[in-house]
């Protein structure tokens, strides 16, 4: 299957390796992945800061780069929510780009069929941050989890693991003290792990830098990442 | 033009360019098979009571005997003026501020709320001053839905009661640091009588 | 009425920081609340009763100019008399004219978010009319001299201790009594207050318009013996309130009690048609309906928000909320705080009075999935946003930054070239000095960039 990859802001400068391992993946899982070089921002910011205007220009711009793509990848559940539940809403309806693009647990569990991965994740204790976007816009719930079990983790469970983390983009910097005191929430419920995953950058940034100004020591890790890990240990993917 | 005419005009200016949407008719909850024993289960699963007479007895004698038989036993009641004479304790009457139980009779019950149903006409100090409410539930007056007992009530149109109480359970509340108390105002307990 | 909205992210601030009890308190409230909801809505479908819920209101909501005079006419009828308020100011008025009119001296009050709205105890209080606030919770708030926190659970806010310390010092109680104790105090204390009272003054759930009936869902029955035994009784109900038919009322008396608390129905519910009839034995002589505006036709022709008059009341978005569960409502600075508050009151105040509330949230989207009437809390959030940005309501350095973004976005070349700039100055310590940058530090650790950006990952080659 031909696949484009829209790698998202974040993810190319911030999680560059997490985006390196969804490429990984997907060739593993049998995909050829292609990166066109004009994508830049999806819009989100402006969206959500009421910029709909410039939104739209940028939406525009991303449902260009990708006018031929038969499916679009994006390793990021908000961003991925961007196109496919905010595009038609600022298009009028008219973005068929909505159909064609999947986050990427929602791709290799829907679009590729996979739910077993590997066993590179065996005995590895792992609680789940679900991003609010790809929980309560796209659905996607059980995802992480089927993926992550499927590389032999073990979920634990997390009383917090729906709640918002704070981020909300534009909202962490002007609300700082609120959203730091609801990363607080996540970081102060979290049970004994080895890893915290989550399928978004923006929540990573958000609770590893919480974290980290806590001298908390606890390790985030990115999706793709982690099922990368899971598949390319011996064992391999099925 | 008065303050009233002003608002409804605002209103229909506000609403004139708006599609009318359309009532979507009766929610149609599916009833109960069983709505007195569905009553049973909802209203004691709210902190409510219900206790069968014992047969063998004339009713008032009965209740008479259950309301000594309470702790604390009640030395005063206040009835409500639509208990049947048959049904009413043989206990000193007192007024409803003072009564150690309130006795009642209700219009009917609903089984999917869990609640009784208690028109004003009954007498309000009565159902709501003692700390023990006692309501006879008439039989067969059980509806399955709160939806069924409010569209038959309604049917009452000129006669509607003044005022109309539903009560589910015993008076609670958790406004101090979250922890469930009962018997803040009203009644602590509430005691449905069935049959 | 001024309101405090404006300061909301430096009270948020200093009511995390300086008094982390009210943050404890209100997560541990609200946490609980929010499981009994969700138990609560898994006993029924749902999602079947919201649509249905959200039918019937915007069907009022869009015939309302009839439903409202239908329920005059019926309320009429059936002896009680109506009132119309377009704002706080004539709504105060009315009830004055009312208290002077029956020489009131003791008005005893049910929990009511409208008469919080419209300023209604300091007036009463001007005219030297004792006023006292039965429902526990805004009893307990009436002797801290407090607003209420939360739309149901006024008192959220304070801890077990906190009640105790008050009770010993107001109602003598002892320093350790437990709940119990400390309710038993409070109805004793409470306890003749309804039958010495005038008037009894409650806010309204709902307003069946083909019956005239004025319906009042509470727990604690201080409601139900507020509208009892005054020889008064004035029901303050905004506009919006209506309900077209009796039955109705049965899926909404159940539906906002699941949402609210998680329970079938209230303890008690009064379905309110007028004054006493003879012959009954009790009851007031007069019922008084006040309908009050004040600001909902607003609300009501904007083409989105009106849709935030489907709310009941109900609380469940505040429950839900992770924001609001870090401050409670104090921090909003005005009656309706939380999600709802973020959405309703830049209808009901202008939006410049009620700015930075609609970016008071990060948009998690829990808050629609509570909803019982599916208000699009989060669409309508930013469409004030969008409003917010048009009329220049936010600081130009952001509108700035987010114009520049999307100039560059659409010209993949500059770009790159920035985003690399951007996201290594980010890792640098000239961070802390850029706007943006500067109050993410304040709470947490500068992002990391990685050593090469995944563009430069890919040019090289992936294996």
């Amino acid at each position: 299957m031909n696949v484009a990859l829209f790698v998202t802001c974040l993810a190319d400068h911030y999680f560059a390796d997490a985006a390196a391992d969804t490429v990984r993946l997907l060739r593993h899982l049998g995909c050829t992945v292609s990166f066109p070089e004009a994508q830049t921002c999806c819009g989100q910011p402006a969206y959500n800061a009421g910029r709909q205007g410039e939104a739209l220009r940028m939406a525009r711009h991303t449902i260009g780069v990708f006018e031929d793509a038969d499916a679009v990848v994006v390793p990021s559940g908000s961003c991925a929510t961007m196109v496919k539940k905010f595009y038609p809403r600022l298009t009028g309806g008219t973005a068929t780009l909505a159909d064609r693009t999947f986050e990427l647990g929602e791709f290799i569990v829907h679009r590729l069929g996979v739910t077993e991965l590997g066993d590179g994740l065996a005995g590895r204790r792992i609680a789940i941050h679900q991003g609010c976007h790809a929980l309560r816009e796209l659905r996607l719930e059980s995802e992480p989890a089927t993926l992550l079990e499927g590389c032999g983790a073990e979920i634990v469970p997390w009383e917090a693991h729906d709640e918002c983390c704070g981020f909300g983009g534009l909202f962490s910097v002007k609300m700082t003290a609120v959203s730091a005191a609801m990363a607080d929430r996540k970081l102060d419920t979290l049970p004994e792990i080895d890893w915290v995953v989550s399928g978004d950058g923006g929540c990573v940034l958000q609770l590893d830098g919480r974290s980290r100004a806590r001298e908390m020591g606890v390790e985030f890790v990115h999706l793709a990442t982690a099922l990368w890990r899971g598949a390319a240990a011996p064992g391999g993917a099925r | 033009m008065t303050g009233r005419e002003r608002i409804l005009a605002r209103v229909a200016r506000a609403t004139a360019g708006r599609e009318g949407l359309p009532h979507p008719g009766p929610l149609d909850v599916p009833p109960a098979d069983d709505p007195a024993a569905a009553f049973v289960k909802r209203f004691t699963s709210s902190g409510g009571e219900v206790v069968e007479p014992d047969p063998g007895r004339p009713a008032g004698a009965w209740l008479t005997a259950f309301l000594e038989g309470l702790d604390p036993a009640v030395a005063g009641v206040a009835i409500g003026p639509e208990v049947p004479p048959e049904r009413r304790p043989r206990l000193p009457e007192v007024a409803a501020a003072h009564a150690g139980a309130g006795v009642s009779a209700a219009w009917g019950a609903a089984a999917d709320s869990g609640s009784l149903i208690l028109p004003s006409t009954g007498g309000r100090a009565v159902q709501l001053l003692p700390p023990v409410h006692v309501v006879w539930v008439p039989e067969g007056r059980v509806f399955a839905r709160l939806e069924d007992a409010l569209a038959e009530l309604r049917k009452l149109d000129e006669d509607l009661p003044a005022a109309v109480g539903l009560h589910s359970g015993p008076s609670k509340s958790a406004d101090i640091g979250q922890t469930v108390v009962t018997g803040v105002h009203g009644p602590g307990r509430c005691i449905a009588v069935m049959g | 009425m001024p309101t405090g909205i404006r300061d909301y992210p430096a009270r948020a601030r200093e009511i995390i920081r300086k008094d982390p009890l009210v943050r404890e308190s209100v997560t541990g409230a609200t946490i609980a609340f929010d499981e009994k909801r969700r138990r609560s809505y898994a006993e029924i479908d749902a999602e079947a009763w919201r649509r249905w819920a959200e039918g019937v209101k915007n069907h009022t909501l869009t015939h309302l100019d009839r439903y409202l005079t239908e329920a005059e006419a019926r309320l009429e009828a059936n002896g009680a008399e109506v009132h119309w308020a377009e704002d706080a100011a004539e709504a105060r008025e009315i009830v004055m004219e009312l208290a002077q009119r029956h020489s009131v001296r003791d008005v005893v009050k049910g929990k009511s978010m409208l008469t919080e709205e419209i300023d209604l105890n300091p007036a009463l209080e001007r005219a030297r009319i004792d006023v006292l606030e039965t429902d526990l919770g805004e009893f307990i708030l009436q002797l801290f001299n407090e607003p209420p926190s939360h739309i149901l659970g006024p008192a959220i806010h304070k801890s077990l201790q906190q009640v105790r310390n008050l009770f010993t010092e107001v109602l003598r109680t002892d320093s350790d009594a437990d709940p119990d104790t400390l309710a038993q105090a409070a109805r004793e204390a409470l306890s003749d207050v309804f039958i010495r009272a005038d008037m009894g003054i409650t806010g309204a759930n709902f307003l069946v318009a083909e019956t005239g009936t004025v319906a009042l869902i509470e727990n604690e029955g201080n409601i139900r013996l507020a509208t009892s035994l005054p020889r008064v009784h004035v029901a303050i109900v905004g506009i919006e309130k209506l309900l077209p038919r009796m039955t109705d009322l049965a899926g909404f008396l159940q539906l906002t009690a699941r949402a609210a608390t998680g329970q079938p129905i209230g303890c008690f519910v009064s379905l309110i048609q007028g004054p006493a009839l003879h012959p009954e034995d009790d009851g007031p002589e007069e019922v008084h309906v006040i309908l009050v505006d004040n600001g909902r036709t607003d609300v009501l022709a904007h083409e989105h928000a009106w849709e935030a008059l489907r709310c009941l009341r109900c609380g469940a978005c505040l429950n839900v909320c992770p924001v609001y569960r870090q401050t409670g409502g104090h921090a909003y600075g005005y009656v309706y705080s939380g999600p709802i508050g973020s959405v309703l009151d830049p209808g009901l105040l202008g939006l410049h009075e009620a700015m930075p509330l609609p970016f008071a949230s990060s948009l998690c989207g829990a808050c629609f999935d509570a909803c019982p009437v599916r208000i699009p809390i989060p669409e309508l959030l930013l469409e004030w946003r969008r409003e917010a940005q048009e009329a220049g309501l936010t600081p130009w350095k952001e509108r700035a930054a987010l114009a520049g973004l999307a100039g560059m976005a659409t010209r993949p070349g500059l770009y790159r070239a920035a985003g690399k700039l951007g996201s290594r100055l980010a890792g640098t310590g000239m961070a802390r000095s850029l706007p943006m940058l500067g109050a993410w530090a304040e709470d947490r650790a500068l992002p990391k960039p990685s050593r090469r950006t995944f563009r430069e990952l890919w040019r090289a080659g992936i294996e």
